[in-house]
């Protein structure tokens, strides 16, 4: 039988996851006598699965090693450089690159079941424009920013908001894309590795180098973000023109 | 005695028109009685082959002869519940003005050996085809029936379709029988519905009759959509950095790959980490030979956009004076999808007829002497017609202003088709600074070929870029935060309107004006001038009927799986997509019929169910709203 040792380790070398002691007592004991047996790996296998599904600051370990310093949200530090692998999990995400008004309006297309194949209504055109007319590739379409009629997909950049697992909160920027970093694709709860980020002005900055999707979602959060978000973009608008 | 040819076209002025052609301009006129338009034009013509040398007698119809209607005890408005409209038995007869006409062509084939028919060659023109038909066998059962293909009356041509006639084409007709019958029901169905379910809600629609068209409302829905975004738009501000650097004399703006972002804090940092990095580094210096393509050939949709766009023309207007100058022989026919010409054409023979023209004839010339290229060729081909295009040219003091305008919109259309792209040389230069990327565009025009006859399109050569070396580091000599507001789309224009419908699949490219002229009209949506002088446009905003309807119907089907709105053109579409079936023979017409009126059917249901939705609209808008 594989001790809570092993498993940790396997869960530290393939996912760099400092588990808490007390999650993963609770984890095996919750496992049933069949399921013991397998070997440790295979169990390592599930007890990551659920690790994802869980809330970090249950789950994983408060060690300063491997969460944020507290202070690290201040804004009048211009830049620093943190050290080792960070486990995060993302609370919130926003498309920074795209109009509040045209996010609410891609939702709304949604709701009116626009979004179905053979549905779609077209709604602007260019008039006097035709689109091969030059062979100029044609910058200024994908530069307006405005959010594709499946929904949500923006060109981003994304602004997230972070949680380590003592509970400290920071806001991440993409400063260049990470894959897996959509409105429809990342899911709140999911689990993001950063590895030496930079810290600019309280903001982790975020590229393929300095964060690693774990995936995963944890699925109440999931929904109330999802069911709220229209109703949050529209509250956000009141205030946004001033 | 010589063989006998009737000959009928669509309209008087095509009979004519046709007459002078194939008489060679000596025919005897007759008028005919009942009807002071339509006259018989009688001459001599040496049809060839199996018919040799006929006497002909040229007449028309002035567009359908017969018209769709209830049973007479149908027709009352509280005859029957409206829907049973969907069912109830419809009978085809002559209009009571056009009696006249039908008698004249019953008449006159009693002595004929044939019937040619001459209406345009379109759906609609095969289904008044089938009418003249069917008149002209009850008048003479053994009568042969041909019909002349022809898409503008200039004169070799007309004497070619004489020679070589077709069969009429049933599926065409029978889709426009489809169509017809379609319309009328669900027209009266819907109409009678919320016409008496809604007089008795507002004081203000008493009176009134409130018309359900299966085109309208869709038309009616994007006028509607886009009145409500611009009315429930909220600006945002947003933040950019902008990057300058001054070099030779010149001062260089260099654009963030980002465009703006909408966080300021973001955006702060963002350029004070470029700051930071002090210098910048060219990345990218891509040097390239660029051309604007010239344009497609014209299309019906495209005549009607760019008319109502340069020409300051509404789309109905437009449609008008395109027909006339069709009838006169000056442009070919103006219903058209296809936006590539035939092989078959002799375009360089159709340019060389502009010489004489003050204006363009010099560059006319000039494309015959070596500049001529082949026209590009678009996707659509509608099989029956080719591109706009002049067929003859005429003096501009023979046309009057409006004529004027579209004719030569035509001919610089088509000159430009011929001609060679515009050529120029692009530059783009690219810089990373700290983590972002800017770039710079220059473009110079070298050639401008066919923008020299096509005034409309514009294409100018921007401020010189100074030299830059790839790899090479600088430091900007400026680089700010700029702020800015999102602001709202503009209404719809009717250029935009007909653009939409035509993406949407909603009404013909020969029905679009009349669909946005018959909302004009029913008070649904209202036009207001934006702008001044030569830039300014008209724009359409709905009436409070306008949106109280919109709203009423969209909120019927909420919630309601697989359901959608009158005010979308989804059923619209489909309704047209099935025409398209007939005229390809796959469906008959009372397949598409039935599979139709189910549809429509199926939301009259829900309509009747939750007409309160509807009467709770009308409400809102034209007395809580009306008062507030």
């Amino acid at each position: 039988m594989a001790s809570p040792d092993q498993i940790a380790a396997q869960i530290l070398s393939t996912k760099s996851l400092s588990v808490s002691q007390p999650w993963l007592n609770d984890f095996l004991s919750s496992t049933s006598t069949t399921q013991r047996n397998v070997p440790p790996s295979a169990l390592a296998k599930t007890a990551i699965f659920r690790l994802l599904a869980s809330d970090i600051k249950e789950s994983l370990s408060k060690h300063r090693s491997c969460t944020l310093p507290v202070d690290v949200c201040r804004p009048n530090v211009q830049e620093r450089r943190l050290q080792g692998s960070i486990p995060v999990q993302v609370l919130d995400i926003e498309d920074i690159g795209t109009s509040l008004w045209s996010q609410i309006e891609a939702i709304e297309r949604v709701e009116r079941g626009e979004a179905i194949r053979g549905r779609e209504i077209v709604r602007t055109i260019a008039v006097g424009e035709d689109p091969e007319a030059s062979s100029e590739n044609n910058r200024a379409s994908t530069a307006t920013g405005t959010a594709s009629v499946s929904g949500n997909s923006g060109y981003g950049p994304h602004r997230l908001i972070l949680q380590d697992a003592a509970g400290t909160l920071v806001v991440g920027v993409e400063m260049q894309r990470v894959e897996g970093i959509t409105l429809e694709k990342l899911a709140i709860g999911a689990k993001l590795l950063l590895q030496n980020p930079t810290v600019a002005r309280g903001m982790v900055l975020l590229t393929p180098r300095s964060a690693t999707l774990l995936g995963g979602k944890i699925e109440a959060l999931d929904k109330v973000w999802r069911d709220g978000r229209k109703a949050r973009l529209l509250e956000k608008t009141a205030s946004a023109g001033d | 005695m010589a063989r006998k040819i009737l000959c009928v076209a669509e309209k008087p002025a095509i009979a004519r028109a046709v007459a002078t052609h194939l008489s060679g301009g000596s025919f005897q006129t007759h008028a005919i009685r009942g009807n002071q338009y339509v006259k018989n034009y009688e001459f001599d013509f040496n049809f060839g082959g199996a018919w040799g040398n006929c006497s002909v007698t040229m007449t028309s119809v002035v567009g359908h002869l017969t018209g769709l209607d209830f049973d007479r005890q149908y027709r009352g408005w509280m005859s029957c519940p409206p829907g049973m409209l969907f069912e109830a038995p419809v009978q085809e007869t002559v209009d009571q003005d056009k009696l006249p006409i039908a008698d004249n062509i019953r008449n006159q084939a009693k002595y004929a050996k044939a019937l040619f028919i001459w209406t345009d060659c379109d759906r609609e023109g095969e289904h008044i085809g089938s009418e003249v038909r069917n008149q002209a066998k009850a008048g003479n059962a053994r009568i042969e029936v041909k019909r002349a293909k022809f898409s503008n009356t200039e004169s070799a041509h007309v004497r070619r379709a004489a020679l070589e006639p077709v069969n009429l084409d049933e599926y065409q007709a029978n889709a426009v029988a489809a169509r017809i019958e379609l319309d009328l029901r669900i027209g009266a169905a819907f109409t009678r519905l919320q016409t008496l379910q809604l007089q008795t809600v507002v004081a203000a629609l008493k009176e009134k009759v409130i018309s359900y068209g299966s085109c309208q409302f869709p038309t009616l829905g994007f006028v509607v959509d886009r009145y409500l975004r611009v009315k429930n738009f909220k600006p945002e501000t947003f933040w950019g950095i902008k990057v300058i650097l001054n070099r030779e004399g010149k001062k260089v703006n260099f654009l963030w790959r980002r465009v703006h972002l909408f966080d300021r804090a973001v955006v702060t940092m963002m350029l004070e980490r470029c700051l930071t990095a002090k210098q910048a580094k060219v990345t990218k210096v891509n040097q390239k030979p660029t051309s604007k393509w010239r344009p497609l050939p014209l299309t019906t949709v495209d005549l009607q956009m760019m008319g109502s766009r340069f020409l300051r023309l509404d789309s109905q207007t437009i449609m008008k004076v395109a027909e006339g100058l069709y009838t006169k022989g000056f442009i070919s026919y103006p219903r058209t999808e296809t936006d590539q010409f035939d092989k078959a054409i002799d375009l360089k023979k159709l340019i060389e007829k502009q010489y004489p023209d003050n204006a363009w004839g010099q560059y006319a010339r000039e494309l015959i002497d070596g500049k001529f290229r082949t026209p590009r060729s678009g996707r659509h081909n509608d099989k029956a017609h080719p591109p706009i295009h002049p067929v003859s040219w005429v003096s501009p003091n023979q046309l009057n202003s409006n004529e004027k305008k579209v004719y030569e919109f035509v001919v610089r259309r088509f000159l430009a088709c011929c001609s060679e792209d515009a050529k120029g040389k692009s530059t783009e230069i690219e810089i990373q600074y700290g983590e972002e990327f800017f770039h710079a565009n220059g473009l110079i025009v070298l050639e401008r070929n066919y923008l020299d006859v096509y005034v409309y399109d514009k294409w100018e050569s921007s401020q010189q870029l100074p030299n830059f070396e790839l790899g090479e580091s600088f430091e900007p000599t400026e680089a700010n935060i700029f702020e800015g507001k999102t602001t709202a789309p503009n209404y719809l224009t009717e250029p935009e309107l007909i653009g939409l419908m035509d993406a949407n699949g909603i009404g013909t490219d020969a029905t679009m004006a009349e669909h946005i002229a018959k909302i004009k009209e029913r008070e649904y949506v209202a036009t207001n001038q934006r702008g001044s002088g030569r830039t300014s446009v008209q724009e359409l905003i709905p009436t409070r009927l306008g949106v109280a309807l919109v709203e009423g119907y969209d909120n019927v089907v909420t919630g309601l799986p697989n359901s959608v709105s009158l005010s979308k053109p989804f059923l619209r579409k489909e309704m047209e997509l099935r025409m398209l079936e007939i005229c390809s023979g796959t469906k008959t017409r009372q397949e598409v019929v039935q599979q139709s009126l189910d549809m429509y059917r199926e939301v009259f249901i829900h309509t009747q169910r939750r007409i309160n939705m509807l009467k709770d609209a009308c409400r809102k808008y034209l007395v809580e709203s009306a008062t507030s």
